[in-house]
């Protein structure tokens, strides 16, 4: 669940970054999303909130909505070799394929990002994780090999967070394997 | 001798993936297989040996879009095997919960999933950047819709709030009020909802369904009542598997729902509207007057027209429940001290169609054997009906036309594959 949409920073610039895990907790690694912000929550110590999105992809729009720092965390199925971590800093190209087939239903995580697009409701700063699942059929339970590549995306989240300064602009790569 | 097939493997905008293969042999449609569903049995296998308080949490993870439904047809299965009933306060809660999810469903297919056929866009996005205007009015449909879900469900998503015998908190008027100028915008986008669709150019066909939907004494249905069709049957949940069996098709793994005896049945809301316009609220008969919207709908592409009113109603129905609120002294029915062996039976009408829910618990209540039959699992050959006659009357369309009309065809009815398997992949085979 969201915590209300553009709550203040306590270090008082604006709202603060908001994390959202995208999935569904009965098929398996698309719950990494959840799982990630399970894990990334207490660690936050009031730097950002977390929401959770179970449904379709355009429940996005309203989560991020008065945001200007977000990050999503996806399940994502290119046919990587599974725990494969995709980081992508949105910018003005188009999401590239391995985020066309992540898990939200319907409505891709790539769509997502072109209808907000369209309508110019896209975050300042928008930054996807993927991790390349392994299962995603009905069952509960990350695979064993999917779990550190959760863990690794938390670590990333919270430099993220801290200010680090990445290269917003730069284009999705396969950073580490399981 | 010519056989041609086609192979859909990518169905795009229904909920999540299938897969859609066909085979015509010598002009003559042989085979019509769609893999949009998988039942939920890894759930009812989970759910063994669990408590029956587990249910509706459980259940409800099966969809990310209708949640609230999985929660109302478990809820009343377990209400039922305890022995308790939930009126007054409550069970108008539970409606209005249903609506947020009904508003939620029907704003996401109508404009995001559904209009772009009508418009000639491949999809959402492209729809936007010429319309931006429908795209954000269902986006707001949407996020209202939400909202009640998050007010009632504790989130939005697979809402928590709910439980055997009613809710673990009931808001206070005030919390209601709160939503209410939200629900009157609702209200209004809903029926411009309504006359923009009415407005779409539609194909002209016309099917002949027997339909099955909930009925009840003196309300539109939501989240109980009986089962009706229009062909006579009037039974009460209990008698599901009575009247109705799920069978192997002699091409497929998969199973398909039928009436006993019979063929094929279609539910979601055309049979609702079809079987229960008389208890629509005032402004959605109003609305379904105002633009022409005939009483029986049997033609599948103003399906879209029914969700439209259906829209109407929800906001209609939500702004009476929240008027008329005074919050109950409990928020649940407790359940009984003692349980014992005993078997209960839910059904409620989720946006797409009715769910079935049986539960057979032991006198701990625990859960020794579950059945869950979803509304697109219901109206799966139904919809293998429809795409046998439209590809037989279709068959000098290329393949990528004929594609293209089996994926809207399939769109008419809002499958819900999400509940099922995310990845959908036509396969159209021509010998």
């Amino acid at each position: 669940m969201a915590a209300g949409a553009g709550t203040p920073s306590p270090h008082g610039a604006g709202p603060r970054p908001l994390v959202i895990g995208l999935g569904s907790r009965g098929r398996h690694d698309d719950a990494l999303g959840l799982d990630a912000v399970d894990r990334l929550e207490p660690r936050l110590q009031g730097a950002g909130e977390v929401a959770r999105c179970s449904s379709e992809g355009t429940e996005l729009l309203d989560l991020w909505d008065g945001r200007p720092r977000v990050v999503v965390v996806d399940a994502v199925r290119s046919g990587a070799v599974p725990g494969t971590i995709f980081r992508l800093a949105v910018d003005d190209l188009p999401v590239p394929p391995p985020f066309r087939s992540s898990s939200t239903h319907g409505i891709s995580i790539a769509d997502v990002v072109a209808l907000a697009r369209s309508l110019d409701r896209l975050p300042r700063t928008l930054v996807i994780y993927g991790i390349e699942g392994e299962r995603f059929e009905p069952g509960i339970g990350l695979s064993a090999r999917i779990s550190p590549a959760v863990d690794r995306v938390v670590e990333e989240i919270l430099e993220e967070i801290a200010g680090d300064s990445r290269d917003d602009a730069r284009s999705p790569e396969a950073r580490s394997h399981a | 001798m010519t056989e041609r097939t086609i192979a859909v493997n990518y169905l795009a905008r229904v909920e999540g993936e299938g897969a859609l293969r066909v085979r015509i042999h010598d002009r003559t449609v042989e085979e019509v297989e769609l893999k949009i569903f998988e039942p939920p049995r890894f759930f009812e296998a989970f759910l063994r040996g669990r408590s029956y308080r587990e249910a509706p949490d459980i259940t409800a993870r099966i969809c990310g879009i209708c949640p609230v439904a999985y929660q109302m047809s478990s809820c009343n299965a377990m209400e039922q095997a305890l022995g308790i009933s939930v009126t007054g306060a409550v069970r108008e809660l539970r409606r209005l919960l249903y609506c947020g999810e009904w508003i939620e469903s029907h704003a996401l297919h109508i404009y995001l999933l559904h209009a772009p056929d009508f418009l000639g866009y491949p999809d959402a996005i492209a729809l936007a950047k010429d319309h931006p205007e429908a795209v954000k009015q269902g986006l707001a449909l949407k996020k209202v819709g939400n909202a009640l879900m998050t007010l009632l469900g504790g989130r939005e998503i697979h809402p928590v709030n709910v439980r055997i015998g009613g809710f673990y908190r009931c808001p206070s008027r005030e919390e209601l009020e709160a939503i209410r100028p939200d629900l009157v915008h609702a209200l209004e986008l809903a029926e411009t909802t309504a006359r923009f669709v009415a407005g779409l150019t539609f194909p002209k066909i016309e099917e002949d369904y027997e339909f099955v939907s909930l009925r009840h004494p003196d309300e539109y249905p939501l989240a109980d009542g009986e089962i009706v069709s229009n062909r006579g049957l009037r039974i009460p949940p209990s008698k599901y598997d009575e009247t109705f069996e799920e069978i192997h098709a002699p091409y497929s793994n998969a199973l398909q729902s039928v009436r006993k005896g019979g063929g094929s049945y279609l539910t979601g809301p055309m049979a609702r509207y079809a079987l229960n316009r008389d208890r629509l609220s005032a402004r959605a008969r109003k609305i379904a007057e105002e633009v022409g919207l005939e009483p029986i709908v049997t033609n599948p592409y103003r399906s879209i027209i029914v969700r439209a009113v259906e829209t109407v109603f929800a906001c209609e129905e939500a702004l009476r429940i929240i008027d008329a609120y005074r919050p109950p002294a409990a928020p649940f029915v407790p359940p009984p001290d003692r349980l014992g062996p005993a078997t209960g039976y839910g059904v409620s009408e989720a946006p797409r169609g009715i769910l079935y829910h049986r539960y057979r618990l032991d006198a701990q209540g625990l859960i020794q054997d579950a059945k869950i039959v979803a509304p697109t699992s219901q109206n799966q050959k139904r919809i293998e009906d429809d795409l046998r006659s439209l590809v037989t009357r279709s068959l000098d369309l290329d393949e990528a036309a004929l594609t293209n009309m089996c994926e809207r065809a399939i769109r008419n009815y809002d499958p819900c594959i999400s509940c099922a398997t995310h990845f959908l992949d036509l396969d159209l085979v021509r010998d």
